[in-house]
């Protein structure tokens, strides 16, 4: 299954290295990590995705509770949470068949950020589902590269 | 007031009477503090055995001790001992000296991340950035290192910050508010019910007691609980001291090293009530088949341990002096007696199948007539090893202690953790048991021992091997042993003699209770050395 953490801590130094330490010695995963600012200027929050059995989705959340750093843990059910991730990716492309690619960035909302005349870059966010959907329509114009942030979140209520 | 002279009072504060540690440069200023206020310091011979004397003296007076280090090699010869503390969550506040800020991550020299480098053995750590921010990091770390699952906690300080002149006028906080650590979690009434329920119910319970109950100096209501109901209770090799070893409750320690009418006792229960314990591997080697065959009730304080080890459980998170208060309180059926008469009856019929050599110094014997034979009230603090598991097995327990590193299983424990054990309570008859493997370990120590007049006792199993590691070797690896020979060094006698400590020494079990009679009499420090034949082994 999939945990999605929410994770409020305090914003010093030294609390990311403790934060993926604590994932990396006790064997958790982390599928995407997400840190950044609040409203708060001493608060910073994460977004950890992480997968595993029930046992282990339960640990993490204990765990990081644990720490003095750590000021809140939400725990976000899917289908009650708003979840966001942007991708920029880069294609190739040629003259003949950008038209093609335009089309599915105008049906999928991806958005050009720059052409040259062998590739086109695109800005796309959404859901991680959506990207991945944006990636396959894509993957037949050849990857040149591409970068993902990983997922944001928020709950509802 | 400098910021040296700022930790320092802050010690004084927190009621700190002696210390232990190893000075450098970059403690400097913090050393000269030290030396004008009213706390003691003890130097010790190398820093680990500052943190071990820190965790002995810290398992004695059941508050948090400090330790002292320089930077660079003396704040990572320091972290043994702080994983060792953290594994047995032992309250430490361990202070390293670092070198000047603007120097920091330049790997100037004697410069280490003594923060990152042990970010997995501590409970929490700082670096000071300001002089003015000690008086509220110092008591925020005795607070953490204090409460909730204890453990050690480290101040980092660079030199510059030491020698620094505080702005603000010092002022200690009265309390400590941290958003993110709220210790004391209140208990579930819910889960007490359930708790309580279930006991109810039980036709066979059985306690295994760990060392969170003795960290949360919850040992008297424990025993009330089980005199109370007629619970019998069997121990982890922390738990070791929460029942006398001739209660009619106690049915020994369990686990790989454990007695074996112990592990029969928890397989045959129907509720097992797990107080304080981790579930490790040598406790329980698998819990897999624990879990399927008995109900559990898991009691501690940090609710992480629960669900880590073992799987569905009635947990009930909260503080061990708490609950079995509160569960004094409620009017349960005693125990049904056949449950005891059928624990007697395990207890009896179990044939302990080992054979003990002939030659030379029973180990079994020797822990058995030593313990006997030392104060009600005496600590006896086990080293690692086969030393350590005759010890855990054979140990009559009155009312004294048995300290021992259980979760790392540090060797050379014993020596610096009983130093420190006596200096907190110098009334009390203090031996260190160890082998000939980990005495050497710490045997720098018997230089700070003798300095400060301590009158410890060590006694030493000699086999000539790592006799544990030996006896590893001798069943999962057909007897080829590699690696383990200590030979006939050192010349005890003369290591005794160079630092004016009494010498005694034993091969055989006719004389060994009359010389553990004058070993233990002697006045002062002495070595006793028991020749143990090296076919003797643990299981």
């Amino acid at each position: 299954m999939k945990g999605i953490f929410s994770v409020l801590v305090e914003n010093h130094d030294g609390v990311l290295s403790q934060i993926s330490g604590l994932f990396a010695r006790r064997g958790f995963n982390i599928d995407s990590l997400v840190v950044g600012e609040t409203e708060q200027r001493d608060v910073s929050s994460m977004t950890i995705v992480s997968t595993g059995d029930q046992r282990t989705i339960d640990q993490i959340e204990k765990h990081l509770n644990k720490k003095p750093d750590v000021i809140k843990v939400r725990r976000l059910e899917e289908n009650r949470s708003v979840s966001m991730e942007m991708m920029l990716i880069k294609v190739g492309c040629t003259p003949a068949n950008r038209s093609t690619l335009i089309e599915i960035c105008s049906i999928m909302e991806g958005r050009i950020m720059h052409v040259s005349p062998r590739s086109m870059m695109i800005e796309v966010h959404g859901t991680p589902e959506r990207i991945s959907d944006f990636i396959e329509m894509v993957r037949s114009y050849g990857i040149i590269e591409m970068q993902r942030t990983g997922v944001i979140s928020l709950g509802r209520s | 007031m400098n910021g040296a002279e700022a930790m320092v009072k802050c010690l004084e504060l927190e009621g700190i009477k002696t210390i232990f540690g190893y000075p450098g440069v970059a403690i400097a200023p913090f050393y000269d503090a030290v030396g004008k206020s009213s706390v003691r310091h003890i130097l010790v011979r190398q820093e680990q055995a500052a943190g071990h004397a820190a965790n002995g003296y810290a398992r004695i007076s059941r508050k948090t001790q400090v330790c002292v280090t320089s930077s660079g090699p003396g704040a990572t010869n320091l972290i043994t001992a702080l994983a060792t503390a953290y594994a047995d969550s032992i309250p430490l506040v361990a202070i390293t000296g670092q070198v000047d800020s603007h120097l920091v991550g330049r790997d100037v020299f004697q410069e280490a991340d003594i923060r990152g480098a042990t970010e997995s053995f501590v409970k929490y750590s700082y670096l000071v950035r300001n002089a003015d921010d000690i008086p509220h990091i110092m008591k925020e770390a005795f607070y953490i290192a204090s409460t909730g699952r204890k453990g050690p906690v480290l101040i980092d300080i660079p030199h510059d910050i030491q020698l620094a002149e505080m702005n603000k006028p010092f002022a200690y906080p009265e309390s400590v508010e941290m958003r993110g650590y709220k210790p004391n979690h209140k208990i579930n009434a819910q889960q007490m019910n359930k708790v309580i329920e279930a006991i109810r119910k039980a036709k066979k319970p059985l306690i295994c007691a760990g060392g969170g109950v003795i960290l949360g100096h919850g040992e008297p209501e424990v025993r009330e609980f089980c005199e109370k109901n007629r619970v019998p209770l069997v121990s982890t090799i922390m738990g070791i001291g929460v029942l006398p070893k001739n209660h009619s409750m106690y049915f020994g320690m369990l686990g790989n090293n454990g007695k074996p009418y112990a592990n029969r006792a928890v397989m045959s229960s129907d509720l097992l009530i797990i107080v304080g314990a981790r579930i490790a591997d040598r406790a329980v080697p698998k819990p897999e088949s624990l879990e399927k065959q008995v109900s559990v009730i898991h009691i501690d304080i940090d609710s992480a341990e629960i669900g880590k080890v073992l799987g569905p459980t009635l947990p009930l998170v909260g503080d061990v002096k708490e609950i079995f208060t509160m569960l004094n309180e409620v009017d349960l059926p005693k125990c049904d007696e056949n449950w005891i008469g059928t624990l007697e009856q395990i207890k009896h019929s179990t044939v302990d199948q080992r054979k003990w050599s002939e030659n030379k110094v029973n180990p079994m014997e020797l822990v058995k007539v030593l313990s006997e034979k030392m104060d009600p009230d005496a600590i006896y603090v086990a080293d690692v090893g086969q030393n350590q598991l005759w010890s855990a097995d054979n140990y009559v327990m009155k009312e004294g202690r048995f300290l021992t590193s259980g979760g790392m299983g540090t060797m050379g424990y014993s020596i610096p953790a009983a130093f420190g054990a006596k200096t907190c309570a110098p009334d009390k008859q203090v031996v260190a048991v160890c082998g000939d493997g980990s005495f050497q370990m710490s045997m720098y120590e018997l230089g700070t021992i003798a300095v400060n007049k301590t009158p410890l006792k060590i006694l030493v199993m000699k086999n000539r091997y790592l006799g544990l590691v030996r006896e590893h070797q001798e069943k999962a690896f057909g007897s080829r042993y590699s690696g383990v020979e200590l030979f006939d060094y050192p010349h005890y006698d003369k290591v005794a003699e160079a630092y004016d400590m009494g010498y005694y020494h034993c091969d055989s079990n006719e004389t060994m209770p009359e010389e553990i009679d004058r070993f233990l009499q002697h006045d002062g420090a002495a070595i006793m050395v028991c020749e143990i034949d090296a076919s003797n082994n643990v299981i």
